[in-house]
């Protein structure tokens, strides 16, 4: 196994300059910032709101752009280029997934600074999403490998972004039919827990079981993606 | 001469369909080898199990001396480089930045990149976007990008495939010059010509299985009937057959000063594609 920072930066810049001419898919990160504005002008904001654009954000920005990459570089031919250079698979992957976070950082600061949300704990809460965010490129990933064109990738994208942007909304259901209790596991739910013990002041004791489920999370979409990827270099 | 390339008993079986029916072949340090076959014979399916992009079902294939199950390491990555009709670009950045991306992955110096676009002819367009490129001018920065490393091994998938005859002979024409510097060629094609100008040896494949192996020559002189062709002064072609009948009307055309010129009738390689397997080449 290799690794090569040259060569993962290398994987990075590219995407950068390829993405910052591909509005397609560049252009989703203005959804989770006009979300922002929208309830920040209409609502006395809370959490719950607060948490909802921030999930929308990882589902949409994180999940989507990483798909779309991905997808596009099957579908014009260059992911094999690069599976036949010396560069590994954690190296092109570590080198795509740097572009989706990058942007992902950018759209959550500008997010937080519009809907004015300081947490009680930063440092926390970073360690939070930045696990979950290691879910959302884990499962971009793997739909990204599954699609085989951008487009395809938009819309195989769509019940990512419904479960896990606007998935406190079926918490609802969870109080209803108990049998859907499962859902209160989900990465997005785990995450607005974890956000509401932050804010109550609780400390690492009470927060490690959900900092464990994102993270469970996390390690299952990057087993299961590094699989298919496996799978698709030999074929 | 030491192989690059061993092939032992290879088979390759998809779903219940056959690709692959026991390959044999060598392919020796510094020569550019022709696998020549239509579409769907298995070429495509050979350089993928050679450059560890897919497992055979059964048999033995060895490069550099090691198995290709084993191949799938930076290390041969390094040494080998790959170009098929199927490879591709980034459209939306330059052939500059496309190069570049390759030289930091590669780990070789910027300025090999001035060397590869020259030897394509593409000094004077780096700053060009790809997707305005045409066909040609892609497949000689696909070219340039797979020489960005000076690999000791080259798998060339139908490289000219949709060129114009002068985009081929660039192409052939760099090839040339990379095996003259002793580049080992690996070169699928159906094109007989590519392979006539380029190949020390071909392999003929069809169906899965090589129905033929040797150098070009020693094939089109084994496959000749020895039949000369005569043009005559009138401005009439006639074939005439080998042997003494043939020799005699050879004589009398001769003694009557009617010749303007004589060529034996040496089959090209497609006309001996066909007769051994009956399909053309297509």
């Amino acid at each position: 196994m290799t690794f090569s920072w040259k060569r993962i930066y290398a994987i990075f810049n590219k995407d950068l300059k390829d993405l910052s001419k591909n509005l397609f898919v560049s252009s989703i990160i203005v959804l989770p910032i006009l979300m922002a504005f929208l309830y920040g002008g209409m609502y006395d904001m809370n959490l719950e709101l607060h948490y909802m654009v921030i999930n929308l954000t990882l589902a949409s920005v994180t999940a989507f752009i990483q798909c779309a990459v991905i997808a596009e570089e099957k579908e014009k031919h260059t992911l094999r280029g690069l599976m036949l250079s010396p560069a590994s698979l954690t190296e092109i992957l570590t080198g795509k997934s740097l572009v989706t976070l990058f942007l992902t950082a950018i759209t959550l600061v500008l997010c937080s600074m519009i809907m004015d949300y300081e947490p009680a704990s930063l440092g926390m809460v970073a360690i939070a999403l930045i696990i979950s965010m290691l879910f959302y490129i884990g499962i971009g990933t793997l739909l990204g490998l599954l699609s085989r064109t951008v487009v395809e990738a938009s819309v195989i994208i769509l019940p990512v972004i419904f479960l896990f942007g606007f998935g406190s909304l079926l918490m609802v259901l969870v109080d209803k039919y108990p049998a859907l209790s499962f859902i209160e596991y989900l990465p997005n739910i785990q995450l607005v827990e974890f956000a509401y013990k932050v804010e109550e002041g609780l400390g690492f004791g009470d927060l490690w079981s959900h900092l464990a489920i994102l993270l469970a999370w996390a390690v299952v979409s990057f087993i299961v993606t590094a699989f298919v990827y496996k799978k698709r270099e030999l074929d | 001469m030491e192989n690059i390339i061993e092939v032992k008993n290879l088979a390759k079986v998809f779903g219940n369909q056959s690709a692959l029916e026991d390959v044999n072949f060598q392919v020796k340090k510094g020569e550019t080898f022709g696998f020549l076959g239509p579409s769907g014979s298995g070429k495509t399916t050979t350089i993928k199990i050679l450059t560890g992009q897919l497992l055979q079902t059964s048999g033995d294939a060895e490069v550099f001396g090691v198995k290709n199950t084993a191949l799938n390491t930076a290390a041969y990555r390094k040494r080998i480089g790959v170009l098929s009709d199927n490879s591709g670009l980034y459209q939306r950045l330059s052939i500059e930045e496309n190069l570049k991306l390759y030289c930091d992955l590669y780990d070789v110096p910027r300025k090999r990149m001035e060397e590869v676009l020259d030897l394509v002819n593409l000094s004077g367009e780096r700053k060009k976007v790809v997707s305005k490129l045409s066909k040609g001018m892609t497949q000689r920065v696909l070219l340039a990008r797979t020489l960005l490393h000076e690999p000791d091994l080259l798998f060339l998938d139908e490289p000219t495939s949709a060129l114009d005859p002068a985009n081929s002979k660039q192409i052939h024409d760099g090839l040339r010059l990379l095996n003259e510097k002793g580049t080992t060629i690996f070169l699928t094609t159906h094109d007989m010509s590519e392979a006539e100008t380029l190949c020390n040896r071909v392999a003929f494949l069809n169906k899965g299985k090589i129905q033929l192996l040797d150098e070009p020559k020693t094939l089109r002189r084994q496959f000749a009937d020895g039949s000369v062709r005569l043009e005559l002064k009138n401005g009439q072609i006639i074939s005439l057959p080998g042997g003494a009948e043939g020799a005699d009307e050879v004589y009398k055309y001769m003694s009557n000063n009617e010749i303007v010129s004589i060529h034996s009738n040496e089959p090209t390689l497609g006309d001996i594609f066909v007769e051994i397997t009956g399909r053309e080449l297509v």
